[in-house]
């Protein structure tokens, strides 16, 4: 259990690190695209990771490092929806309704592309004669 | 130093993620509306709401030199709360042709989520 949960930690950590690095990067726009990009690359990495997680399943700490650390702390919904709160407060409803469906629009495609990239891997891996164990 | 923050609060924030998320996954039933991490993300955007209404009365977007800031809204409540979970999840209603439930998890997920911030925010500023 405590093993588990220091994998988590450590994913997160990372995670957390990226989301903050790319936020400053974007700092200078004065909107919140940061959050808009990192929802969006990491609902790709998730989903692209998803189909590499059933192939690796006796690897635990890959999918609670990678998957639920890394990815789940590089993404937010937190911080989703106090910049959807903010940008109507500042009146720029229109502007809103764009963070809002870009995130979710893009988030849903790119997790799509990550789906079929990891599956397809896996075909290919499962076709070279490499089986569940490495 | 502000690394050391926002990875502390990071790490507190996945994994308060993961084992509240363990514990909701008990109240799970099967083919029906995925839980857990609607009622974390819902959790936290109204925790965010309120810890910012009542330290900040304001959104501050850009308070990068603030350590309270760096390790409990940018550490904390961003790692706690997740967005590609949602995703992924949301994806795979589609592919079952859970149209009905889609719309229900996609509807609760983002408007619940900034509903809850604005009331929250609104009444505790």
């Amino acid at each position: 259990m405590w093993t588990n949960i220091l994998w988590v930690a450590l994913g997160g950590a990372l995670g957390t690190l990226l989301r903050y690095g790319i936020n400053l990067w974007a700092l200078p726009t004065g909107y919140p695209i940061g959050t808009v990009l990192e929802n969006i690359i990491g609902s790709f990495l998730l989903a692209f990771l998803a189909a590499l997680f059933i192939f690796y399943s006796h690897h635990e700490w890959f999918r609670l490092s990678a998957g639920v650390g890394f990815c789940g702390s590089l993404t937010t919904m937190s911080t989703f929806s106090a910049d959807t709160f903010l940008l109507i407060a500042r009146d720029e409803a229109l502007l809103a309704l764009l963070y809002g469906g870009t995130t979710f629009i893009g988030a849903l495609f790119s997790a799509f592309l990550g789906l079929y990239l990891g599956r397809y891997l896996i075909d290919w891996l499962k076709v070279k004669g490499l089986n569940e164990r490495e | 130093m502000k690394l050391l923050l926002l990875s502390l609060g990071g790490a507190i924030g996945a994994a308060s993620r993961y084992t509240l998320g363990l514990y909701l996954l008990q109240f799970q039933e099967e083919a029906k509306l995925p839980l857990p991490m609607l009622i974390v993300n819902l959790l936290g955007s109204a925790g965010l709401a309120f810890f910012l209404a009542l330290y900040y009365q304001d959104y501050p977007l850009t308070l990068y030199d603030d350590s309270l800031y760096l390790a409990v809204v940018v550490g904390f409540f961003g790692a706690f709360t997740t967005y590609s979970t949602f995703s992924v999840e949301a994806l795979s209603l589609l592919e079952k042709k859970e149209y009905k439930l889609f719309l229900q998890y996609v509807g609760l997920s983002l408007l619940g989520s900034i509903l809850l911030f604005t009331v929250i925010f609104s009444w505790a500023v």
